[in-house]
């Protein structure tokens, strides 16, 4: 199988900056695979997702080495406008894609530019504000309403275009436990019945974990690690000193296993978490 | 602490939009000094624009809001932001200067202080966000946003007020920059006698620094107490959006091993493991 996005060798850095934001980036996306890419601010990682749309080199001015293609195709060889539709990015600041005076509006807005039909349109806009839940907000000017509100519209209004591959900056920042939760309910749903790829950059891990399949780290603009996501974590060590701060649960562990009171895997969800020091704790209790 | 007199008294607070919307509805809350207060619940539960109620902003559609003894209905703005500060959510909303200087000078100036003393304030609000003199002339929008966030936090220092309401501290920053913001708060809390509140969705930050919650749902009070207490009312919690930090839920899943419910931080937990493993 070929990967879906295929990137060899590739620097970048933008005009009248010092050193690259990304050098000598490797890495392959297969359809269908859901990625997390992490690590500090400044790290490089929005720079990456621009790139994986065609935005860098596109919008920006920089010096580009190596190659980034899309679909077995250099990004720069695609028309203006063919590669996002096929890569959709959802930027952490929301009001930087808004166009539109109303929620509606905005979610049609990428839908009627693409020339669909009427009745389409109508379908994929009821289809993505079930998703997002936002049926109450689509009267209503985007810039009134709330941030997390604003997050979701922005996600959808990319939903709706239904891109092979999803990008999304931070998508969850603003919003609260509950609503943040929801948003990777969807973004799983998406992997699991659309077999969509998604690529999601968060600081926020408790969530981006258990629907992983694999992890990216960048730092300092190159990638510091990359691996399936229950290896990757076993690197905690690295990732404490890179400053990438896993979920409480897996730094409890590790604390357990730095002090030889626990050895294995570090859990990577809430549930492995329990049961696991169930085994510890009652040893003869325990069915798992 | 109810010995004293509050700082803050809210009275039977409603505040609807001018579209008619309402936002809040009677919210009864008194904050004392020193304290470290969390703000938490979901987006849209009125947040926002009860701190906004708060340095005068905007102004109670029914109820009072008295801060230091002055109601907000009637006090002129200028003598209300020198008591309670608000910094925006997004630093880039409220930067506007084209240098840190001006920006951190730009409250002083504006309650018409002499430049003199402008000048002593600037300096001093730099000194303790950590601002070194060699920013002084930088642009804000240059710089990256951690640091954009403390010049907001010191142009709203600058103005000295007693309470300062940090709007998502945290969001969009990286866990050591998170890290660093909060113990900035911290310190500004215990060695500056600020009283602090902080407006945030990052349930382990609540559980590390804060003393108090307010938790809100639908433009009312659901529920005022110590962070212990707080992190307990699971269902209190879910009603607004939000749930305990995940060292929280660990511990309450594993109660029957004899782990306490309250637990908020991953050091509480491995000190009981250590007793309950009896290591």
């Amino acid at each position: 199988m070929s990967a879906i996005i295929e990137i060899r060798d590739y620097t970048w850095q933008y005009l009248n900056t010092e050193k690259p934001a990304l050098e000598a980036i490797n890495v392959d996306i297969y359809e269908g695979e859901f990625v997390g890419i992490i690590g500090p601010n400044g790290a490089g990682k929005t720079t990456l997702a621009l790139s994986m749309d065609g935005l860098i080199p596109g919008q920006y001015h920089g010096v580009k080495q190596g190659t980034v293609k899309v679909m077995g195709k250099e990004v720069d060889d695609y028309p203006r406008g063919q590669l996002q539709r096929q890569v959709g990015v959802v930027f952490s600041d929301p009001e930087a894609q808004f166009t539109a005076m109303t929620v509606e509006d905005e979610l049609v807005f990428g839908l009627e530019n693409q020339g669909l039909s009427i009745t389409e349109i109508h379908e994929r806009l009821e289809w993505v504000t079930e998703l997002t839940a936002l049926k109450p907000l689509l009267p209503k000017p985007p810039y009134e309403i709330s941030g997390g509100q604003k997050q979701r519209v922005a996600l959808a209004a990319v939903l709706a275009m239904m891109p092979k591959v999803m990008v999304l900056d931070e998508p969850t920042s603003m919003l609260d436990p509950i609503s943040r939760k929801r948003i990777f309910e969807v973004l799983g749903r998406l992997k699991r019945e659309q077999h969509n790829t998604v690529i999601v950059i968060e600081h926020s891990l408790e969530n981006l974990i258990p629907l992983a399949d694999c992890m990216i780290l960048l730092s300092e603009g190159k990638v510091a690690l990359q691996a399936a996501t229950r290896e990757f974590f076993q690197r905690i060590a690295f990732l404490l000193e890179k400053g990438v701060y896993p979920p409480e649960a897996m730094q409890f562990f590790y604390h357990l296993m730095q002090n030889g009171w626990y050895n294995g895997d570090l859990p990577l969800t809430l549930d492995e978490a329990a049961a696991k020091l169930e085994t510890i704790l009652m040893p003869h209790h325990s069915t798992r | 602490m109810n010995a004293q007199q509050p700082y803050i008294r809210v009275i039977h607070l409603t505040y609807d939009y001018p579209d008619g919307t309402r936002a809040l509805t009677d919210v009864n809350l008194e904050i004392y000094d020193d304290e470290f207060i969390a703000l938490i619940g979901q987006n849209g539960s009125g947040k926002t624009t009860l701190s906004k109620c708060l340095n005068g902003l905007l102004k109670p559609t029914l109820g009072d809001v008295i801060v230091d003894g002055l109601n907000s209905k009637t006090t002129p703005i200028v003598q209300m932001v020198k008591r309670v500060g608000y910094v925006f959510q997004n630093p880039d909303h409220q930067l506007f200067n084209s240098t840190c200087w001006d920006e951190i000078a730009y409250g002083p100036r504006n309650i018409l202080l002499p430049e003199e003393e402008v000048k002593e304030r600037v300096i001093e609000a730099a000194r303790v966000v950590g601002l070194t003199e060699d920013y002084f002339d930088s642009h804000p929008f240059f710089l990256s946003k951690g640091l954009r966030q403390r010049v907001a936090i010191a142009s709203i220092l600058a103005l000295r007020p007693k309470v300062i309401i940090v709007d998502e501290p945290t969001t969009g920053q990286d866990s050591r920059q998170s890290f660093e913001i909060m113990d900035f708060l911290k310190d500004l809390n215990e060695n500056h006698g600020h009283t602090v509140i902080i407006i945030t969705h990052d349930m382990p930050i609540v559980a590390h620094y804060a003393r108090r919650v307010v938790v809100m749902g639908l433009g009312q009070v659901l529920a005022d107490g110590s962070t212990v207490e707080i992190f307990k009312q699971i269902e209190v919690l879910a009603k607004t959006h939000l749930e305990p930090p995940q060292i929280t839920q660990l511990a309450q899943r594993c109660q029957h091993l004899g782990f306490d419910p309250s637990t908020l931080t991953v050091e509480q937990m491995l000190e009981q493991f250590q007793h309950l493993s009896k290591i």
